[in-house]
């Protein structure tokens, strides 16, 4: 598995401050996030697993692992290899590296501050957006000013030929704090009544997933397959159109967790539309991609490897959204188990891909350890199958056990069902969590290679604040 | 895409449309939904929650019984809900107006919760709620920290747990509940929707079918 730096440039090392800071910070909180899955994964099948504490109940732990998963490292590592495509990509040194690094903290902070709020109980309970009313505002603001490097990086660009990752990275910088503060406005501020806050909540998270994360590890994709390969993508001319497909129709298929619910049918029915839609999104992907898969440097595997996922979770979403599948699946575990198959298996192996190619090149150095990455890229493997499949086969039991012979269903029945299931899923979590930490410690070790010359890098940064500021 | 502005002017737009197809739309058809003023009985439905249940649902909200419990009941045609006994129909957006925040819930890891105080043959009485939150049944885990244990000199606390067996407590002590377990109760107590409302009854075979034939 090689990662060889040859390639680093100036433009890396000039921006390796703020974007190792914001790197580092994503792989704490996966990690974090990591532990926090582990207690909410042991409660579904122990549920005594920290009964006594207020602060961890299942309900929370939940909220709690999702929360620094999103905001905590999918944000973070987003973020960073967003900003360094766009800034690699437009041909200039990063500027604006100090507010990244200020806003990297101020988002760390209120990061942190929503896991306390989430463990006291104020979360807003809505998917994905369950940071409580006080740490909102401080994440939009911190974001902004992550952002600024972003916006300079597009408005100083050198060519003015768009490539498909920039189309994707600036699609997500852009439209993320459209969302998040429509988002707050209409779910906080000014709530909208009764169960309009779940089809606005559905369209939100909907939104995180279609036109936040996921742009950011197509760009991830696009920017490093035909680097790393040295080939052009095939069918290129088309992702435009997948593009396009993916931003006007990703957020109208949030409406398919509410089928059957109490709101007018063509919320679901568009949605489900929409669903089939995107698959002429995933079709593009996949003619992109299609050489590329099963390639062997680090990178192209976790790269290959989150992109089938990606098409595979758009594919079962556009299955399970039917009516007669949606029956049976929702409500269950097989909802989780699309959830991880898009968020872990598809955009965090994504990042774990760029991340590999990336840091190399901003440190100038490789990896401090090949074993570390080499043991990194197996249990992350085999926990994301592992956890995948469990969860859909947990959820296959629980469906046929509520729709058996005994109606009503026994709730004992329906645990002592899923019980052995939701083993392997918290099996599946300890090899993510080891796996995760090999990841962190190998990071920390390649990244402290850096400590001497930390004077060097203040005195670069400088100049750039008072460019910025005057 | 060589045209910036217009490249960011069909970003906004793309969310633009989505946001006032899904939202601004759904919005507008149910927004101004009122409460269903019922001649026979002199009263509109749904009722407004008691005060000490809705502070009981800020509990429920708190702390996090949505990842396991749904409120919402799929049609009779739809799914076995009713098979399960949650609900003779379906629920409907009108039954949630006057909820600050409503739980829908995305998951039944436990029972559907919509009609739990108008469970057939019988449903649970407070006390049988107050036992289940501080012993858990089953995958459901024990909230004793909604309890609390006391001393107690001469007579016991009306409010004090019927504990008996093992979970008992020590001679001279009592499980009392705490106001936070005592508000959850009352809301868990409040949640029914019996009530029939025009939209909710079944569709009714034949004119499912007439309706096809139209279309």
């Amino acid at each position: 598995m090689s990662t060889d730096s040859n390639d680093s440039t100036a433009i890396d090392t000039h921006s390796r401050g703020p974007l190792l800071l914001l790197l580092g910070s994503g792989v704490l909180w996966l990690v974090i996030s990591g532990v926090l899955a582990l207690i909410a994964s042991i409660q579904l099948h122990t549920p005594t697993f920290f009964a006594d504490c207020a602060w961890l109940t299942f309900g929370r732990t939940q909220a709690l692992r999702e929360t620094a998963f999103v905001y905590g490292w999918l944000a973070n590592a987003g973020l960073a290899l967003g900003l360094w495509i766009a800034v690699r990509l437009g041909g200039e040194a990063m500027r604006a590296g100090n507010w990244v690094v200020v806003g990297a903290l101020f988002w760390n902070l209120g990061v942190s501050l929503s896991l306390v709020g989430i463990a006291a109980g104020d979360a807003s309970g809505h998917p994905y957006f369950q940071i409580p009313v006080y740490a909102q505002p401080l994440l939009l603001v911190a974001y902004g000013a992550i952002a600024v490097a972003g916006v300079l990086a597009w408005a100083g660009r050198r060519h003015e030929t768009g490539f498909a990752s920039q189309w994707y990275v600036f699609a997500a910088l852009f439209l993320f704090p459209w969302l998040f503060s429509v988002a707050q406005v209409t779910l906080v501020w000014l709530p909208v009544r009764g169960v309009l806050q779940a089809v606005v909540a559905g369209w939100f998270a909907q939104g995180i997933y279609s036109l936040w994360l996921a742009p950011l590890a197509l760009a991830c994709a696009y920017y490093l397959l035909p680097k790393i390969s040295g080939r052009v993508l095939p069918a290129y001319s088309f992702a435009v159109f997948g593009f396009w497909t993916l931003i006007v129709m990703g957020c109208w298929t949030g409406g398919r967790h509410l089928i059957g619910g109490p709101v007018p049918a063509w919320i679901a029915s568009v949605a489900i539309a929409a669903c089939s839609l995107m698959v002429f999104h995933y079709l593009v992907v996949f003619l992109n991609f299609r050489s590329a898969i099963g390639a062997k440097s680090t990178a192209l595997y976790f790269t290959s490897f989150g992109l089938l996922a990606y098409l595979l979770a758009g594919l079962v979403e556009a299955v399970i959204s039917l009516r007669g599948v949606a029956l049976h699946a929702q409500f269950t575990f097989v909802e989780q188990a699309v959830q991880q198959l898009s968020l872990y298996g598809a955009v965090s192996m994504v990042f774990f891909g760029a991340l590999y190619f990336a840091v190399p090149r901003l440190v100038g150095k490789n990896w401090a350890s090949s074993s570390l990455v080499g043991g990194h890229a197996s249990l992350v493997t085999v926990g994301v199958v592992l956890l995948v499949v469990a969860l859909t086969a947990a959820g296959f039991a629980q469906s046929h056990a509520m729709f058996g012979a005994t109606q009503p269903a026994k709730f004992a029945d329906v645990a002592s069902a899923t019980r052995p299931w939701l083993l392997v899923a918290t099996a599946a979590q300890v090899a993510l969590l080891l796996g995760n930490l090999m990841l962190l410690v190998n990071f920390a070790q390649t990244v402290a290679a850096l400590v001497p010359f930390r004077a060097a890098a203040n005195s670069v940064s400088r100049p750039a604040l008072k460019s910025v500021l005057s | 895409m060589k045209n910036g502005p217009l490249f960011f002017l069909g970003l906004f737009a793309s969310l633009t449309f989505s946001f006032a197809g899904v939202v601004l739309f759904s919005n507008y058809q149910l927004g101004g939904l009122t409460p269903y003023y019922d001649d026979s009985e002199g009263k509109s439905f749904p009722e407004r929650l008691p005060g000490v249940a809705a502070r009981g649902q800020m509990v429920y909200r708190d702390l996090g019984c949505v990842a396991c419990h749904t409120q919402q009941v799929r049609r009779p045609s739809f799914g076995n809900d009713q098979a399960q006994g949650w609900g003779e129909r379906q629920s409907v957006a009108r039954d949630y107006i006057h909820q600050s925040y409503p739980q829908l819930g995305a998951a039944r890891i436990g029972q559907d919760l919509t009609n739990l105080a108008g469970r057939k043959p019988s449903a649970l009485d407070a006390e049988d709620l107050m036992k289940l939150l501080y012993l858990g049944q089953g995958a459901m885990p024990a909230y004793s920290f909604l309890f609390q244990d006391v001393k107690v000199s001469g007579q016991v606390p009306k409010t004090a747990l019927k504990l008996t067996g093992k979970s008992a407590p020590l001679p001279g002590h009592a499980v009392v509940p705490t106001e936070r377990a005592q508000v959850l109760v009352a809301y868990l107590l409040s949640l029914n929707t019996a009530y029939d409302y025009p939209e909710s009854r079944p569709v009714v075979k034949t004119a499912a079918k007439a309706e096809g034939a139209h279309k």
